[in-house]
Protein backbone atom coordinates (compact mmCIF):
# COMPACT_ATOMS: atom_id res chain seq x y z
CA UNK A 1 0.00 0.00 0.00
CA UNK A 2 2.99 2.36 0.75
CA UNK A 3 3.92 1.81 -3.18
CA UNK A 4 0.61 2.47 -4.16
CA UNK A 5 0.04 5.99 -2.03
CA UNK A 6 3.84 7.14 -3.06
CA UNK A 7 3.00 6.31 -6.87
CA UNK A 8 -0.11 8.23 -6.84
CA UNK A 9 1.34 11.36 -5.53
CA UNK A 10 3.84 11.16 -7.96
CA UNK A 11 2.01 10.85 -10.59
CA UNK A 12 -0.93 13.16 -9.54
CA UNK A 13 1.94 16.10 -9.14
CA UNK A 14 3.37 15.42 -11.97
CA UNK A 15 0.01 15.77 -14.11
CA UNK A 16 -0.99 18.47 -12.00
CA UNK A 17 1.61 20.83 -12.77
CA UNK A 18 1.40 20.01 -16.36
CA UNK A 19 -2.47 20.78 -16.21
CA UNK A 20 -1.45 24.33 -14.22
CA UNK A 21 0.77 24.92 -16.95
CA UNK A 22 -1.27 23.80 -19.58
CA UNK A 23 0.66 24.48 -22.81
CA UNK A 24 2.32 21.20 -22.52
CA UNK A 25 -0.93 19.81 -22.67
CA UNK A 26 -2.29 21.70 -25.82
CA UNK A 27 1.28 21.08 -27.68
CA UNK A 28 1.01 17.43 -26.70
CA UNK A 29 -2.64 17.23 -28.10
CA UNK A 30 -2.42 19.75 -31.66
CA UNK A 31 1.04 17.82 -32.18
CA UNK A 32 0.00 14.22 -32.90
CA UNK A 33 -3.32 15.51 -34.75
CA UNK A 34 -1.18 17.65 -37.14
CA UNK A 35 0.97 15.04 -38.18
CA UNK A 36 -1.93 12.40 -38.38
CA UNK A 37 -3.85 14.79 -41.00
CA UNK A 38 -0.79 15.60 -42.69
CA UNK A 39 0.61 12.20 -43.47
CA UNK A 40 -2.96 10.98 -44.08
CA UNK A 41 -3.37 13.39 -46.57
CA UNK A 42 0.31 12.69 -48.17
CA UNK A 43 -0.59 8.67 -47.57
CA UNK A 44 -4.08 9.51 -49.71
CA UNK A 45 -2.59 11.65 -52.45
CA UNK A 46 0.43 9.63 -53.05
CA UNK A 47 -1.79 6.13 -53.40
CA UNK A 48 -3.58 7.62 -56.71
CA UNK A 49 0.03 7.52 -58.43
CA UNK A 50 1.35 5.11 -56.58
CA UNK A 51 -0.94 2.23 -55.29
CA UNK A 52 -2.91 -0.16 -57.55
CA UNK A 53 -6.23 1.39 -55.81
CA UNK A 54 -6.10 4.53 -54.23
CA UNK A 55 -6.96 4.90 -50.48
CA UNK A 56 -9.68 6.67 -49.15
CA UNK A 57 -8.61 9.33 -46.60
CA UNK A 58 -9.91 7.25 -43.57
CA UNK A 59 -7.78 4.17 -45.34
CA UNK A 60 -5.03 6.77 -45.42
CA UNK A 61 -5.79 7.36 -41.85
CA UNK A 62 -5.62 3.66 -40.57
CA UNK A 63 -2.11 3.62 -41.95
CA UNK A 64 -0.60 6.55 -40.13
CA UNK A 65 -2.58 6.88 -37.26
CA UNK A 66 -0.48 3.81 -35.76
CA UNK A 67 3.30 5.66 -37.04
CA UNK A 68 1.80 8.87 -35.65
CA UNK A 69 1.07 7.42 -32.20
CA UNK A 70 4.12 6.29 -31.74
CA UNK A 71 6.28 8.67 -33.09
CA UNK A 72 4.36 11.95 -33.00
CA UNK A 73 2.22 11.05 -29.59
CA UNK A 74 4.53 9.06 -27.29
CA UNK A 75 8.01 9.51 -28.25
CA UNK A 76 7.75 13.37 -26.99
CA UNK A 77 4.84 13.27 -24.09
CA UNK A 78 6.81 9.94 -22.84
CA UNK A 79 10.60 10.27 -23.67
CA UNK A 80 10.66 14.62 -23.34
CA UNK A 81 8.17 14.12 -20.84
CA UNK A 82 10.60 11.91 -18.58
CA UNK A 83 13.57 13.94 -18.92
CA UNK A 84 12.08 17.32 -18.39
CA UNK A 85 10.94 16.30 -15.34
CA UNK A 86 13.81 14.93 -14.14
CA UNK A 87 15.78 17.76 -14.90
CA UNK A 88 13.18 20.10 -13.54
CA UNK A 89 13.30 18.52 -10.41
CA UNK A 90 17.27 18.79 -10.31
CA UNK A 91 17.49 22.04 -11.40
CA UNK A 92 14.31 23.33 -8.89
CA UNK A 93 16.75 21.04 -6.60
CA UNK A 94 13.20 19.84 -5.42
CA UNK A 95 14.92 16.01 -5.87
CA UNK A 96 16.81 17.16 -2.55
CA UNK A 97 13.39 17.51 -1.06
CA UNK A 98 12.33 13.76 -2.35
CA UNK A 99 15.30 12.85 -0.77
CA UNK A 100 15.03 14.13 2.45
CA UNK A 101 11.48 11.89 2.75
CA UNK A 102 10.87 8.26 2.78
CA UNK A 103 9.74 8.06 -0.77
CA UNK A 104 11.63 4.82 -2.86
CA UNK A 105 13.33 5.05 -5.71
CA UNK A 106 11.11 1.78 -7.32
CA UNK A 107 8.03 4.70 -6.46
CA UNK A 108 9.50 7.56 -8.17
CA UNK A 109 9.91 5.42 -11.12
CA UNK A 110 7.01 3.63 -11.41
CA UNK A 111 5.00 7.52 -10.52
CA UNK A 112 6.91 8.90 -13.35
CA UNK A 113 5.67 6.01 -16.26
CA UNK A 114 2.15 6.48 -14.51
CA UNK A 115 1.98 9.96 -15.17
CA UNK A 116 3.24 9.13 -18.74
CA UNK A 117 1.57 6.33 -19.30
CA UNK A 118 -2.01 8.73 -18.52
CA UNK A 119 -1.16 11.22 -20.99
CA UNK A 120 0.05 8.46 -23.61
CA UNK A 121 -3.74 6.90 -23.06
CA UNK A 122 -5.21 10.42 -23.56
CA UNK A 123 -3.43 10.61 -26.94
CA UNK A 124 -4.26 7.14 -27.92
CA UNK A 125 -7.68 8.20 -27.29
CA UNK A 126 -7.51 11.62 -28.95
CA UNK A 127 -5.26 10.21 -32.19
CA UNK A 128 -7.97 7.66 -32.62
CA UNK A 129 -10.75 8.73 -32.29
CA UNK A 130 -9.75 11.44 -34.54
CA UNK A 131 -8.40 9.12 -37.21
CA UNK A 132 -11.94 7.04 -36.70
CA UNK A 133 -13.85 10.66 -37.17
CA UNK A 134 -12.27 10.87 -40.87
CA UNK A 135 -13.58 7.08 -41.43
CA UNK A 136 -10.89 4.72 -40.63
CA UNK A 137 -12.06 1.31 -39.49
CA UNK A 138 -9.41 -0.30 -36.98
CA UNK A 139 -9.04 -3.80 -36.90
CA UNK A 140 -6.91 -6.46 -35.55
CA UNK A 141 -6.60 -7.61 -31.26
CA UNK A 142 -6.96 -4.52 -29.29
CA UNK A 143 -5.46 -6.42 -26.41
CA UNK A 144 -2.03 -6.88 -28.03
CA UNK A 145 -2.19 -3.64 -29.12
CA UNK A 146 -2.25 -1.90 -26.16
CA UNK A 147 0.40 -4.23 -25.11
CA UNK A 148 2.62 -2.36 -28.07
CA UNK A 149 1.36 0.44 -26.61
CA UNK A 150 2.32 -0.28 -23.30
CA UNK A 151 6.34 -1.60 -23.89
CA UNK A 152 6.78 1.84 -26.17
CA UNK A 153 5.78 4.13 -22.94
CA UNK A 154 7.99 1.76 -20.82
CA UNK A 155 10.78 1.87 -23.31
CA UNK A 156 10.38 5.67 -24.06
CA UNK A 157 10.38 6.62 -20.45
CA UNK A 158 13.45 4.45 -19.61
CA UNK A 159 15.18 6.23 -22.72
CA UNK A 160 13.66 9.83 -20.71
CA UNK A 161 15.57 8.20 -17.45
CA UNK A 162 18.79 7.56 -19.14
CA UNK A 163 18.74 11.03 -20.91
CA UNK A 164 17.77 12.59 -17.99
CA UNK A 165 19.97 11.91 -15.27
CA UNK A 166 23.26 11.21 -17.24
CA UNK A 167 23.01 13.48 -20.40
CA UNK A 168 20.78 16.33 -19.30
CA UNK A 169 21.94 18.81 -16.97
CA UNK A 170 19.17 22.30 -17.89
CA UNK A 171 16.22 22.31 -19.64
CA UNK A 172 17.46 23.92 -22.32
CA UNK A 173 19.23 20.38 -23.00
CA UNK A 174 16.22 19.25 -23.42
CA UNK A 175 15.43 20.25 -26.71
CA UNK A 176 19.08 19.44 -27.96
CA UNK A 177 18.86 15.57 -26.87
CA UNK A 178 15.79 15.08 -28.18
CA UNK A 179 16.85 16.48 -31.41
CA UNK A 180 19.53 14.62 -31.78
CA UNK A 181 18.95 11.77 -30.60
CA UNK A 182 15.24 11.26 -31.06
CA UNK A 183 14.15 13.30 -34.70
CA UNK A 184 16.44 10.83 -37.00
CA UNK A 185 14.92 7.61 -35.37
CA UNK A 186 11.87 8.71 -35.87
CA UNK A 187 12.29 9.57 -39.18
CA UNK A 188 14.28 6.04 -39.33
CA UNK A 189 11.41 4.12 -37.64
CA UNK A 190 9.05 5.46 -40.32
CA UNK A 191 6.96 8.04 -38.03
CA UNK A 192 6.55 10.48 -40.38
CA UNK A 193 7.58 9.53 -43.45
CA UNK A 194 5.95 5.51 -44.45
CA UNK A 195 9.08 3.33 -44.61
CA UNK A 196 7.60 1.47 -47.63
CA UNK A 197 9.87 4.91 -49.45
CA UNK A 198 13.51 3.93 -48.04
CA UNK A 199 15.95 2.63 -49.91
CA UNK A 200 17.28 -0.80 -49.00
CA UNK A 201 20.19 0.34 -46.86
CA UNK A 202 18.19 2.82 -44.73
CA UNK A 203 15.69 -0.58 -44.28
CA UNK A 204 18.40 -2.65 -43.12
CA UNK A 205 19.29 0.21 -40.79
CA UNK A 206 15.80 0.23 -39.56
CA UNK A 207 15.89 -3.11 -38.58
CA UNK A 208 18.07 -2.07 -35.45
CA UNK A 209 16.00 0.99 -35.16
CA UNK A 210 13.80 0.17 -31.81
CA UNK A 211 10.92 3.34 -32.92
CA UNK A 212 10.68 0.94 -36.45
CA UNK A 213 9.46 -1.86 -34.97
CA UNK A 214 7.31 -0.84 -32.39
CA UNK A 215 5.52 1.40 -35.66
CA UNK A 216 5.92 -1.49 -37.78
CA UNK A 217 4.12 -3.82 -35.36
CA UNK A 218 1.30 -1.36 -34.43
CA UNK A 219 0.55 -0.82 -38.07
CA UNK A 220 0.16 -4.56 -38.59
CA UNK A 221 -1.94 -5.20 -35.58
CA UNK A 222 -4.67 -1.92 -36.03
CA UNK A 223 -4.49 -1.79 -39.67
CA UNK A 224 -3.78 -5.11 -41.31
CA UNK A 225 -4.99 -6.85 -38.51
CA UNK A 226 -2.57 -8.90 -37.53
CA UNK A 227 -2.29 -11.20 -34.69
CA UNK A 228 1.27 -12.60 -32.13
CA UNK A 229 2.12 -14.51 -34.61
CA UNK A 230 2.72 -12.33 -37.54
CA UNK A 231 4.34 -9.45 -35.55
CA UNK A 232 6.42 -11.93 -33.26
CA UNK A 233 9.59 -10.41 -34.67
CA UNK A 234 8.64 -7.16 -33.72
CA UNK A 235 6.86 -8.18 -30.67
CA UNK A 236 10.30 -10.30 -29.18
CA UNK A 237 12.30 -7.19 -30.50
CA UNK A 238 10.34 -4.37 -28.15
CA UNK A 239 9.73 -6.65 -25.04
CA UNK A 240 14.19 -6.93 -25.04
CA UNK A 241 13.91 -3.71 -25.49
CA UNK A 242 11.54 -2.75 -23.17
CA UNK A 243 13.32 -4.54 -20.15
CA UNK A 244 16.77 -2.91 -21.96
CA UNK A 245 15.59 0.29 -21.17
CA UNK A 246 13.95 0.04 -17.93
CA UNK A 247 16.88 -1.25 -16.71
CA UNK A 248 19.24 0.71 -17.61
CA UNK A 249 17.25 3.56 -17.16
CA UNK A 250 16.87 2.09 -13.49
CA UNK A 251 20.27 1.99 -12.87
CA UNK A 252 21.07 5.54 -14.15
CA UNK A 253 18.60 6.62 -11.61
CA UNK A 254 20.47 4.59 -9.07
CA UNK A 255 23.50 6.51 -10.08
CA UNK A 256 21.81 9.76 -10.19
CA UNK A 257 21.03 9.56 -6.58
CA UNK A 258 24.78 8.11 -5.15
CA UNK A 259 26.19 11.54 -6.60
CA UNK A 260 23.18 13.95 -5.68
CA UNK A 261 21.61 12.28 -3.03
CA UNK A 262 22.84 15.54 -0.23
CA UNK A 263 21.59 18.46 0.69
CA UNK B 1 16.27 13.29 21.25
CA UNK B 2 19.40 13.22 19.03
CA UNK B 3 22.98 11.49 20.15
CA UNK B 4 25.95 11.98 18.04
CA UNK B 5 29.04 10.30 19.24
CA UNK B 6 32.54 10.63 17.56
CA UNK B 7 31.36 11.13 14.45
CA UNK B 8 33.85 11.28 11.33
CA UNK B 9 32.96 11.60 7.59
CA UNK B 10 35.87 12.76 5.11
CA UNK B 11 35.42 13.12 0.99
CA UNK B 12 38.35 11.73 -0.29
CA UNK B 13 41.79 12.97 1.63
CA UNK B 14 39.79 15.95 2.80
CA UNK B 15 38.47 14.91 6.40
CA UNK B 16 35.05 17.03 6.98
CA UNK B 17 34.18 15.79 10.66
CA UNK B 18 36.67 14.47 12.56
CA UNK B 19 35.46 12.83 16.01
CA UNK B 20 31.99 15.15 16.20
CA UNK B 21 30.03 14.44 19.37
CA UNK B 22 27.14 16.77 20.68
CA UNK B 23 23.50 15.37 22.27
CA UNK B 24 20.55 17.50 21.92
CA UNK B 25 17.33 17.17 24.53
CA UNK B 26 13.65 16.73 23.96
CA UNK B 27 12.65 20.33 23.48
CA UNK B 28 15.35 21.77 22.92
CA UNK B 29 16.68 24.12 20.63
CA UNK B 30 20.77 23.35 20.11
CA UNK B 31 22.53 25.82 17.58
CA UNK B 32 25.28 24.45 15.38
CA UNK B 33 27.37 27.34 14.32
CA UNK B 34 30.50 27.69 12.09
CA UNK B 35 32.10 28.82 8.96
CA UNK B 36 31.50 28.02 5.52
CA UNK B 37 32.97 24.32 5.11
CA UNK B 38 32.99 23.38 8.80
CA UNK B 39 30.81 20.27 8.03
CA UNK B 40 27.22 21.55 9.30
CA UNK B 41 25.37 20.42 6.10
CA UNK B 42 27.58 17.19 6.20
CA UNK B 43 26.05 16.92 9.72
CA UNK B 44 22.46 16.92 8.66
CA UNK B 45 23.14 14.99 5.24
CA UNK B 46 24.60 12.32 7.88
CA UNK B 47 21.24 12.46 10.46
CA UNK B 48 19.23 12.19 7.62
CA UNK B 49 20.78 8.73 6.43
CA UNK B 50 21.76 11.06 2.98
CA UNK B 51 25.24 9.86 3.53
CA UNK B 52 26.75 7.24 5.44
CA UNK B 53 29.51 7.96 8.24
CA UNK B 54 33.00 6.73 7.61
CA UNK B 55 33.23 6.03 11.74
CA UNK B 56 31.46 6.86 14.86
CA UNK B 57 27.29 6.86 15.82
CA UNK B 58 23.82 8.76 15.06
CA UNK B 59 20.99 7.58 16.85
CA UNK B 60 17.44 9.49 16.49
CA UNK B 61 15.05 8.75 19.35
CA UNK B 62 18.03 5.52 19.89
CA UNK B 63 17.60 4.87 16.40
CA UNK B 64 20.56 4.65 14.16
CA UNK B 65 19.26 6.79 10.82
CA UNK B 66 17.71 4.73 8.48
CA UNK B 67 14.50 5.48 6.02
CA UNK B 68 12.43 4.84 9.17
CA UNK B 69 14.07 7.49 11.12
CA UNK B 70 13.25 9.86 7.88
CA UNK B 71 9.74 10.11 9.15
CA UNK B 72 10.98 11.52 12.85
CA UNK B 73 12.86 14.29 11.28
CA UNK B 74 11.48 17.37 9.38
CA UNK B 75 13.95 19.66 7.30
CA UNK B 76 13.69 22.98 6.54
CA UNK B 77 16.52 22.99 3.77
CA UNK B 78 18.74 26.26 2.98
CA UNK B 79 16.91 26.59 -0.30
CA UNK B 80 13.44 27.13 -0.43
CA UNK B 81 12.36 23.79 -2.19
CA UNK B 82 8.98 24.04 -3.75
CA UNK B 83 7.08 22.93 -6.36
CA UNK B 84 6.42 26.35 -8.04
CA UNK B 85 3.11 25.22 -10.29
CA UNK B 86 1.25 23.85 -7.40
CA UNK B 87 -0.78 25.45 -4.49
CA UNK B 88 0.44 25.81 -0.98
CA UNK B 89 -1.95 22.93 -0.02
CA UNK B 90 -1.30 20.87 -2.95
CA UNK B 91 2.45 21.11 -1.87
CA UNK B 92 1.43 20.19 1.58
CA UNK B 93 -0.40 17.19 0.46
CA UNK B 94 2.14 15.55 -2.54
CA UNK B 95 4.50 15.74 0.55
CA UNK B 96 2.12 14.32 3.61
CA UNK B 97 1.42 11.19 1.51
CA UNK B 98 4.86 10.67 0.42
CA UNK B 99 5.20 10.42 4.57
CA UNK B 100 1.94 7.35 4.24
CA UNK B 101 -0.57 9.67 5.35
CA UNK B 102 -4.13 9.87 3.38
CA UNK B 103 -7.78 10.15 3.81
CA UNK B 104 -8.94 12.53 6.91
CA UNK B 105 -5.84 12.51 8.83
CA UNK B 106 -3.73 13.71 5.64
CA UNK B 107 -6.48 16.66 5.01
CA UNK B 108 -6.11 17.35 8.97
CA UNK B 109 -2.62 17.58 8.87
CA UNK B 110 -2.04 19.94 5.95
CA UNK B 111 -4.75 22.18 7.43
CA UNK B 112 -2.69 22.03 10.83
CA UNK B 113 0.93 22.67 8.99
CA UNK B 114 -0.85 25.84 7.02
CA UNK B 115 -2.19 27.19 10.24
CA UNK B 116 0.70 26.56 12.49
CA UNK B 117 3.15 29.01 9.53
CA UNK B 118 -0.14 31.14 9.26
CA UNK B 119 -0.74 30.46 5.62
CA UNK B 120 -4.70 29.24 6.23
CA UNK B 121 -5.60 32.10 4.18
CA UNK B 122 -3.36 31.47 1.36
CA UNK B 123 -4.06 27.69 1.21
CA UNK B 124 -4.61 27.66 -2.97
CA UNK B 125 -2.36 30.29 -3.94
CA UNK B 126 0.26 29.01 -6.24
CA UNK B 127 3.67 28.51 -4.30
CA UNK B 128 6.05 30.86 -6.84
CA UNK B 129 3.45 33.89 -6.32
CA UNK B 130 4.33 33.78 -2.48
CA UNK B 131 7.06 36.19 -1.12
CA UNK B 132 10.22 35.16 0.08
CA UNK B 133 9.13 35.31 3.48
CA UNK B 134 5.99 33.21 2.97
CA UNK B 135 7.78 31.00 0.70
CA UNK B 136 10.17 30.20 3.56
CA UNK B 137 6.83 29.55 5.90
CA UNK B 138 5.53 27.03 3.60
CA UNK B 139 8.80 25.10 3.21
CA UNK B 140 8.20 24.78 7.06
CA UNK B 141 5.04 23.65 6.57
CA UNK B 142 5.96 21.01 4.61
CA UNK B 143 8.57 19.92 7.23
CA UNK B 144 5.90 19.94 9.96
CA UNK B 145 3.27 18.11 7.75
CA UNK B 146 3.86 14.58 8.93
CA UNK B 147 4.54 15.64 12.89
CA UNK B 148 7.95 14.90 13.18
CA UNK B 149 10.18 14.73 16.43
CA UNK B 150 13.13 16.50 15.30
CA UNK B 151 13.28 19.29 13.67
CA UNK B 152 16.34 20.69 11.47
CA UNK B 153 16.39 24.23 10.38
CA UNK B 154 19.41 24.84 8.35
CA UNK B 155 19.89 28.72 7.81
CA UNK B 156 16.11 29.02 7.95
CA UNK B 157 16.07 32.73 7.81
CA UNK B 158 18.68 33.58 5.36
CA UNK B 159 17.65 36.10 2.48
CA UNK B 160 14.25 37.63 4.61
CA UNK B 161 13.46 40.41 5.21
CA UNK B 162 14.01 41.68 9.04
CA UNK B 163 10.06 41.38 9.43
CA UNK B 164 9.20 38.00 7.93
CA UNK B 165 12.75 37.29 10.29
CA UNK B 166 10.95 38.50 13.23
CA UNK B 167 8.03 36.31 12.42
CA UNK B 168 9.73 33.08 11.56
CA UNK B 169 11.66 33.48 14.83
CA UNK B 170 8.23 33.13 16.61
CA UNK B 171 6.89 30.70 14.91
CA UNK B 172 10.58 28.50 15.43
CA UNK B 173 9.53 29.62 19.45
CA UNK B 174 6.08 28.43 19.40
CA UNK B 175 7.22 24.68 17.98
CA UNK B 176 9.78 24.54 20.88
CA UNK B 177 6.81 25.34 23.27
CA UNK B 178 5.12 22.72 21.88
CA UNK B 179 7.21 19.89 22.51
CA UNK B 180 9.62 19.70 19.18
CA UNK B 181 13.09 19.35 19.32
CA UNK B 182 15.35 21.65 17.11
CA UNK B 183 18.71 21.54 15.25
CA UNK B 184 19.33 24.65 13.97
CA UNK B 185 22.16 26.14 12.24
CA UNK B 186 22.91 29.84 10.99
CA UNK B 187 25.51 32.57 10.06
CA UNK B 188 23.28 35.27 12.04
CA UNK B 189 24.69 34.98 15.44
CA UNK B 190 22.08 37.10 17.05
CA UNK B 191 19.38 34.64 15.73
CA UNK B 192 21.14 32.16 17.42
CA UNK B 193 21.27 34.38 20.87
CA UNK B 194 17.59 34.74 20.48
CA UNK B 195 16.58 31.10 19.71
CA UNK B 196 18.89 28.78 21.28
CA UNK B 197 18.93 26.98 24.26
CA UNK B 198 22.80 25.42 23.63
CA UNK B 199 25.09 26.46 20.66
CA UNK B 200 27.75 24.14 19.74
CA UNK B 201 30.49 26.33 17.92
CA UNK B 202 31.96 23.87 15.13
CA UNK B 203 35.41 23.95 12.89
CA UNK B 204 37.34 21.63 11.13
CA UNK B 205 34.40 19.16 11.44
CA UNK B 206 34.77 19.25 15.26
CA UNK B 207 32.84 21.05 17.87
CA UNK B 208 35.13 23.54 19.46
CA UNK B 209 33.30 24.99 22.35
CA UNK B 210 29.64 23.96 23.56
CA UNK B 211 26.83 25.11 26.01
CA UNK B 212 24.14 27.71 26.83
CA UNK B 213 25.17 31.31 25.89
CA UNK B 214 26.22 31.88 29.34
CA UNK B 215 28.36 29.42 29.34
CA UNK B 216 29.72 30.28 26.17
CA UNK B 217 30.34 33.70 28.03
CA UNK B 218 33.19 32.40 30.58
CA UNK B 219 35.24 31.95 27.23
CA UNK B 220 36.06 35.18 27.35
CA UNK B 221 37.74 36.57 30.71
CA UNK B 222 35.59 40.18 30.70
CA UNK B 223 32.76 42.17 31.63
CA UNK B 224 32.39 44.29 28.54
CA UNK B 225 34.19 44.93 25.49
CA UNK B 226 35.47 48.54 24.47
CA UNK B 227 35.78 49.14 20.49
CA UNK B 228 38.30 51.95 20.14
CA UNK B 229 39.57 53.69 17.45
CA UNK B 230 42.60 56.00 17.34
CA UNK B 231 45.01 56.83 14.98
CA UNK B 232 47.38 55.33 17.47
CA UNK B 233 46.95 52.17 17.46
CA UNK B 234 50.33 50.78 18.56
CA UNK B 235 50.36 53.34 21.49
CA UNK B 236 46.39 51.79 22.76
CA UNK B 237 47.51 48.57 22.58
CA UNK B 238 50.55 49.18 24.53
CA UNK B 239 48.52 51.04 27.19
CA UNK B 240 45.66 48.38 27.57
CA UNK B 241 48.97 45.67 28.05
CA UNK B 242 49.89 48.06 30.89
CA UNK B 243 46.13 47.63 31.97
CA UNK B 244 46.22 44.29 31.49
CA UNK B 245 43.26 44.24 29.64
CA UNK B 246 43.75 41.35 26.41
CA UNK B 247 42.91 42.95 22.89
CA UNK B 248 41.86 41.71 19.68
CA UNK B 249 41.22 43.23 16.19
CA UNK B 250 37.53 42.64 14.69
CA UNK B 251 38.01 43.43 11.25
CA UNK B 252 38.97 47.09 11.44
CA UNK B 253 37.98 47.53 14.88
CA UNK B 254 40.15 47.52 17.93
CA UNK B 255 38.82 45.90 20.73
CA UNK B 256 39.54 45.64 24.71
CA UNK B 257 38.24 43.38 27.09
CA UNK B 258 37.15 45.15 30.44
CA UNK B 259 38.08 43.14 33.38
CA UNK B 260 35.23 45.61 34.91
CA UNK B 261 32.42 47.60 33.84
CA UNK B 262 33.11 51.06 33.15
CA UNK B 263 31.75 54.08 31.86
CA UNK B 264 33.39 55.81 29.23
CA UNK B 265 34.92 58.27 30.72
CA UNK B 266 36.86 55.90 32.39
CA UNK B 267 37.83 54.38 29.57
CA UNK B 268 38.86 57.41 28.14
CA UNK B 269 41.08 58.69 31.56
CA UNK B 270 42.77 55.44 31.00
CA UNK B 271 44.22 56.19 27.32
CA UNK B 272 44.99 59.72 28.29
CA UNK B 273 46.77 61.69 26.27
CA UNK B 274 46.77 58.69 23.44
CA UNK B 275 44.03 60.27 20.74
CA UNK B 276 41.04 58.21 20.52
CA UNK B 277 38.77 58.86 17.77
CA UNK B 278 35.84 56.96 18.99
CA UNK B 279 35.31 54.81 21.61
CA UNK B 280 32.04 52.56 22.73
CA UNK B 281 31.40 49.71 24.97
CA UNK B 282 29.02 46.60 24.14
CA UNK B 283 28.05 43.58 26.40
CA UNK B 284 29.86 40.32 25.49
CA UNK B 285 28.25 38.81 22.42
CA UNK B 286 27.95 35.69 20.59
CA UNK B 287 29.54 36.97 17.84
CA UNK B 288 32.88 37.66 19.91
CA UNK B 289 32.55 34.47 21.70
CA UNK B 290 32.62 32.90 18.05
CA UNK B 291 35.48 35.09 16.90
CA UNK B 292 37.45 34.36 19.70
CA UNK B 293 36.74 30.09 19.51
CA UNK B 294 37.20 30.46 15.39
CA UNK B 295 40.58 32.19 16.17
CA UNK B 296 41.95 30.46 18.43
CA UNK B 297 41.29 27.33 16.50
CA UNK B 298 43.17 28.67 13.49
CA UNK B 299 46.00 29.41 16.00
CA UNK B 300 46.26 26.12 17.23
Amino acid sequence: MRYVNEIWAIATRILTELWRRKRSFIFWAVFPIAILLLNGLIFAERSKTVAPEPLTLGQALERSAPATLIGAALFFSCVGGSVATVVAEREQQTLKRLFLSPLSGFSYFLGICLAHSTIAIAQTLLVSLTALSLGAKFQGHWGLAIAILGLSVLSYVGIGFILGTQLARRTEDVNTLIAAFGVPLLILGGAFVPTFIFPKVLLDLAQYNPIYHMTEALTKVMAEGNGLAEIAGHFGFLVAFAVAMVGSGWLSYRRMLAVERRL
Amino acid sequence: MLKIDNLSKSYGHRAVLQHLSLAIAPSEIYGLLGPNGAGKTTTINLICNLLNADSGTIAIAHAPPNERTKRLIGVLPQETLLYRHLTCQENLTFFARLYGLRGQPLRQQVHQSLAAVGLSDRAQSLAHTLSGGLQRRLSLAIALVHQPQLLILDEPTTGLDIEARFALWELIRTLKQQGLTILLTTHLLDEAERLCDRIGLLKQGHIQAEGTLAELRQLIPAQEIALIQTPDPAAAIARAQTLGWPHRYYGQDLALWLPTAMDLRQIITQFDPIPLESVSRQPIRLEHIYLEVMQQTTAK
